[in-house]
């Protein structure tokens, strides 16, 4: 340790005969002081004169809190400007003086009993926008006063102070039963008060701590505010609007209703309003069924607002375009004519003219293909570089989507790389990239053409591109080895994603051409094994060189393996947040294509918005998909219900399979669960063969189950919402029983123990038959477990009916979800009806209590489908043919003993068939018809 | 000279005196300044805050400052002392209880240097109630015996039946104006 050497001070020398501390005294009291006899000055026009300049001061930055005991000593004034200084001042400086604000309560209670509305209104708006909790509980009265007072203007501030009020205090504006008067303002007389009412509460739900709205609209209060619309300012409607939005009309005449209501807002002026509109239109559209009439007549409303939003100023059009965007992925029909408004004018800002580019790809099909063609072309020779590399981009994707018009885009590509125009080029070789996997064995001709150009590439996007082609096609390219080779010269300046594709393009000409590229592969083996610092390289490079020297079949089987073909469109939003953000056109999270959640701070996660479901008599289509996991954020009621269970209970041994005792060492282990995915099964039996009891865990389900049909696992929780554990689950029925197949996967930097798991009450009183056997989980393994489902706790009706909560327990946390229980294994063995039984039955359930439903994508005839039903314990009773139809007459037994009678038509040649049902509880209809609907498509 | 000024101004009678009622929460003091303002007992409610009215009395003009005397307003009376003319101390006659603080308030306020040179005017309030404290007791309660150098006097008043008041008033627009 240094030591540090004292700082000495020398001391003034007195005998300068006087000290200098006159320098920090002042003769000038100061500004502060100024201002502060000024504002008890007697005059009143001095008085305000000094309030003027504290205001200034204030405005520019000065801290002038010092005065608040003087400027509130000026409240109580009847000068009205004077007040509204003082008002102005105390919005500003309540929050720095909480102890001394309680000073002005007195003036605002008078002031809000002022015989001036303004005064009044002044008053109950100030006190909303103090933010002082002593303070809060003295402006109850007044503001439950100004709520009913006289004068419109009044109560309209006092329904927006409410809001302000809920933010500060919650409690307190539900307590004082603010929340009862706001609702009754949305009846009152004046469409402004009704309009910032609305306002207030939609807030106050948005924030609402508990997800929940506090208010629910009915259908009643929905048309008092349609009522209003029609007569209140631009931005009044824009929060009626705003709100409508929020409200799920009960059926679809109510929707229809509403939408013609609204549609006339569609002409107004304010792009707000228009968006606005749109945005409930779009919601409503949900709702009502797609085939009808009024649904297209109202598709066509929609187009002509939005094209006449881009007449606007560039700004407006930006954000019209955001929108756009979103719209024309939930709904292509309604912009599909209106391409030409999308062509970018050569004064566009560059920001309007990227979008623009954006919405044509999407809007572009067969029909307009070539005029696209013809604009992206002039696009690809413009200046801004941002935009004519978007523009390069867009003809692939225009290839990639519009199959017919690939060959014309392929030809435009090559035309452009002919320009030489170096970004042009990179650009257009990241598209024909896709091009290729897209269109194989196709263009592969126009390789070497590419190949000229490989000097020139200086992106890493493009250069990886480049790599890949070559390696994908290195059978086709005599030189493929010379040129990964001069690639390889250079390989530790590469970016990393230019070395993976180096490293991948190598192996693969490895094994398409060994007799001349072993050097070359140990080379860039040894390169990535040995001299890289990036773990993701290293790891790969170990793989490959793992496999290659263990089993180079292997190695071709997973290196050259068919690649999944690329989709249409890669940049779509998914789906979930295109609902969302559907929910928020006409806000900023519009814009920005992010869910508010993700740039508003101090939301309440839960509240998602999302768009309403068909009802079930429209929902035929969607039953099928709309089957997923949903992870239920941690919810106190639920957390309560679920703690009673035994979560200490202990962890047996285990199921999962022990390490496969072959000649392979471990990561050839690694590999054949890698190789065990679904399917692969198919192309490579042999892995199956060679596969440890995990595998056989997993094929065991489907082989031994050759008739009753197995769904695939889909994910229950995700590792990001699980703390790094993945769970992935099915249902399936084996030996009269239900099971719950889950695989866990420990995605979390460090080892699982102690699951244990409970499942919240159900309809159909399912609880684990034993207790969850998972082992320890060390991080990266993967565990498989099958958990018998017993029919014996307690029974609570769930929407869907087959939705289970299930809340997994381990070392970490507890996590709770949501599935749905896939119907068929809910059908038991003996729900085989006599005939006479069944035609009795059939005849005494009522006529209310039978739901239709078309099943579509049959195959095989009336025989090879009761067969298949049989399988799955539908049992067909009858079989009729009746003027050339065949009927099949069914039922089937669900665990809960509820009994369903079902009549299938199916017409010979046609894929579709016609369902009914009976029974005597009526709400399982859905879930036995997506169960038809697998069990039919099913394939075995 | 001084006589000529003082000729002058009460001539031009121009500059507002400014009072101060001051008291415990309750005292009547809200109830006090409206019965001097507009002569008639309004309804009030516990001042939390101020009010501040002017008051003509006798053609001199009051600017009266009426403080809440709740115990978390009490801090902030410091802040309205300076160019105090007079203090007008409302006590609820009825409350024996908190006589006590009322007295502690009181000597801690006339400890303030800013108020040095105030006439103080003590209202015993509240004499309608029966069983209160009489005005001699008030003056014992509070230790008003002990005070020196202070221009003071104490009344027995009822603001809602209005009695004593004018007493009082006429009192303290005496000695302020021979106080110029």
């Amino acid at each position: 340790m240094i030591p540090i050497a004292p700082i000495q001070i020398r001391a003034f020398e007195p005998n300068h005969g006087m000290t200098d501390s006159k320098y920090f005294t002042t003769t000038k009291k100061g500004e502060i002081f100024e201002l502060k006899s000024e504002l008890n000055s007697d005059k009143k026009e001095k008085k305000k004169e000094a309030v003027k300049k504290v205001i200034a001061s204030m405005t520019v930055g000065k801290d002038v809190s010092a005065l608040f005991p003087d400027v509130v000593n000026c409240m109580q004034t009847d000068n009205l400007e004077l007040k509204k200084l003082v008002y102005l001042y105390l919005m500003n400086y309540a929050k720095s003086q909480p102890d001394m604000a309680i000073m002005a309560v007195n003036t605002f209670v008078k002031d809000c009993e002022d015989s001036n509305p303004l005064i009044r209104a002044l008053a109950v708006r100030t006190m909303g926008c103090i933010r002082v909790d002593k303070i809060t509980e003295y402006l109850c009265e007044p503001l439950r006063k100004c709520l009913k007072d006289e004068d419109p203007y009044v109560r309209k501030t006092a329904a927006v102070c409410v809001a302000k009020l809920y933010d500060i205090s919650s409690s307190m504006v539900e307590d004082q039963g603010f929340l009862d008067q706001l609702k009754d303002l949305l009846s009152d007389s004046n469409p402004m008060v009704v309009a910032n009412a609305v306002a207030a509460l939609s807030e106050i739900n948005e924030s609402s701590a508990s997800g929940q709205p506090l208010v629910e609209l009915n259908s009643a209060t929905i048309n008092k505010l349609l009522t209003a619309l029609n007569e209140c300012t631009e931005w009044g409607q824009v929060f009626i609007l705003d709100s409508l939005a929020n409200y799920t009309p009960k059926d679809e005449r109510e929707a229809q209703s509403i939408c013609e209501r609204i549609t006339p807002r569609l002409a107004h002026a304010n792009a707000a309003v228009v968006l606005s509109a749109i945005k409930v239109l779009m919601k409503l559209l949900e709702i009502l069924s797609s085939d009808s009439d009024f649904c297209a007549t109202l598709t066509k409303k929609l187009a002509p607002p939005l094209v006449t939003l881009l007449s606007s100023e560039p700004e407006v059009q930006y954000v019209a375009l955001r929108n756009i965007n979103l719209i024309v992925q939930k709904r292509p029909d309604i912009l599909k004519h209106e391409m030409k408004v999308f062509f970018v004018k050569y004064n566009d800002p560059i920001y309007v003219k990227l979008e623009k580019l954006d919405i044509m790809i999407r809007l572009a099909n067969q029909s307009n293909i070539a005029q696209v063609l013809s604009e992206l072309k002039e696009y690809a020779t413009e200046v801004d570089v941002d935009f004519v590399r978007k523009a390069v981009r867009a003809i692939g994707r225009c290839a990639i989507k519009v199959e017919p018009s690939a060959e014309r885009c392929v030809s435009t590509l090559l035309e452009l790389i002919q320009t030489k125009v170096n970004y042009v080029v990179q650009e257009a070789i990241v598209v024909i990239k896709d091009i290729f996997r897209k269109y194989p064995n196709k263009y592969e001709s126009i390789i070497s053409t590419l190949c000229e150009n490989l000097d020139t590439l200086d992106e890493p996007e493009a250069r990886a591109s480049m790599v890949w082609i070559i390696g994908e096609y290195a059978e086709r390219i005599d030189n493929a080895d010379e040129l990964l080779d001069s690639f390889l010269e250079g390989f530790q300046d590469e970016n990393a994603q230019v070395q993976l594709q180096l490293l991948t393009a190598v192996v693969k000409l490895f094994l398409k051409r060994p007799a001349d590229t072993q050097e070359l592969v140990q080379h860039v083996l040894s390169l990535a094994t040995q001299d890289s610092d990036n773990p993701d390289l290293r790891d790969r490079g170990f793989i490959y060189w793992r496999l290659l020297s263990t089993d180079p079949a292997a190695a071709k089987e997973v290196v050259l393996a068919d690649k999944p073909l690329i989709s249409e469109e890669t940049d779509l939003l998914e789906p979930t947040l295109l609902d969302e953000l559907i929910c928020h056109i006409a806000s900023l999270a519009s814009v920005y294509h992010k869910p508010p959640t993700a740039f508003v701070e101090g939301r309440s996660a839960g509240v998602r918005k999302s768009l309403p479901n068909r009802t079930i008599a429209h929902t035929n289509d969607e039953a099928t998909t709309s089957e997923s996991a949903t992870v239920i954020p941690n919810q106190e009621s639920l957390i309560g219900d679920l703690l009673s269970m035994d979560i200490g209970a202990p962890v047996a041994a285990s199921n999962v399979s022990q390490p496969p005792q072959s000649n392979v060492d471990l990561l050839g282990g690694g590999l054949d669960i890698l190789l065990g995915g679904p399917p692969a099964v198919e192309t490579t039996p042999a892995v199956q063969n060679t596969g440890n009891g995990l595998l056989g865990d997993i094929f065991g389900i489907t082989t031994q189950t050759t008739t009753m049909i197995a769904i695939p696992k889909i994910t229950w929780l995700p590792a990001e919402k699980g703390k790094g554990l993945e769970i992935q689950g099915t249902f399936a029925r084996r030996g009269s029983g239900v099971y719950m197949d889950m695989t866990f996967t420990n995605k979390a930097m460090q080892a699982m123990s102690a699951f244990a798991i409970q499942l919240n009450k159900n309809t159909f009183g399912m609880v684990p038959g034993a207790p969850l056997q998972v082992p320890s989980l060390p991080p990266g393994q993967t565990a498989e477990v099958s958990l018998k489902l017993s029919i014996s706790g307690p029974i609570m009706r769930m929407e869907p009916i087959n939705n289970l909560q299930i809340a997994i327990k381990n070392n970490v946390d507890v996590f709770y979800f949501a599935c749905l229980v896939h119907g068929h294994t809910l059908f038991t063995e003996d729900g085989q009806l006599d005939k006479r039984v069944f035609l009795s039955t059939w005849k005494e359930i009522p006529a209310a209590n039978e739901v239709q439903y078309t099943l579509s994508g049959i195959v095989g005839n009336a025989d090879a489908i009761a067969a298949k039903m049989t399988a799955n314990n539908v049992f067909t009773i009858a079989k009729r043919n009746v003027e050339g139809q065949d009927m099949l007459y069914q039922s089937l037994k669900l665990e809960n003993n509820v009994w369903a009678l079902l009549e299938l038509k199916l017409t010979p040649g046609s894929s579709e068939g016609t369902l009914s049902l009976k029974s005597r509880s009526v709400e399982v209809a859905p879930m036995i018809f997506t169960a038809y609907d697998m069990i039919i498509k099913s394939s075995f | 000279m001084g006589g000529l000024l003082s000729y002058f101004r009460g001539l031009l009678g121009s500059r507002e005196m400014r009072i101060l009622i001051l008291g415990l929460d309750g005292a009547g003091k809200t109830t006090i300044l409206y019965r001097l303002q507009v002569g008639e007992v309004v309804t009030t409610i516990p001042t939390i805050g101020f009010n501040v009215e002017q008051v003509t009395y006798k053609n001199l003009k009051f600017q009266v400052w009426d403080l809440g005397g709740q115990t978390s307003i009490r801090p902030y009376w410091r802040c309205y002392y300076s160019n105090t003319d007079a203090i007008i101390y409302v006590v609820d006659s009825a409350d024996k209880d908190r006589i006590g603080i009322s007295k502690d308030e009181l000597l801690y306020m006339l400890r303030e240097e800013e108020l040095a040179g105030s006439v103080l005017l003590v209202l015993a309030n509240k004499q309608d109630i029966e069983g209160c404290l009489s005005v001699a007791e008030v003056h014992q309660a509070l230790g008003l015996d002990a005070l020196k150098n202070r221009t003071f006097q104490i009344f027995k008043t009822s603001a809602t039946k209005g009695e004593g008041l004018d007493d009082a008033m006429n009192w303290l627009s005496n000695v302020l104006q021979s106080k110029k």
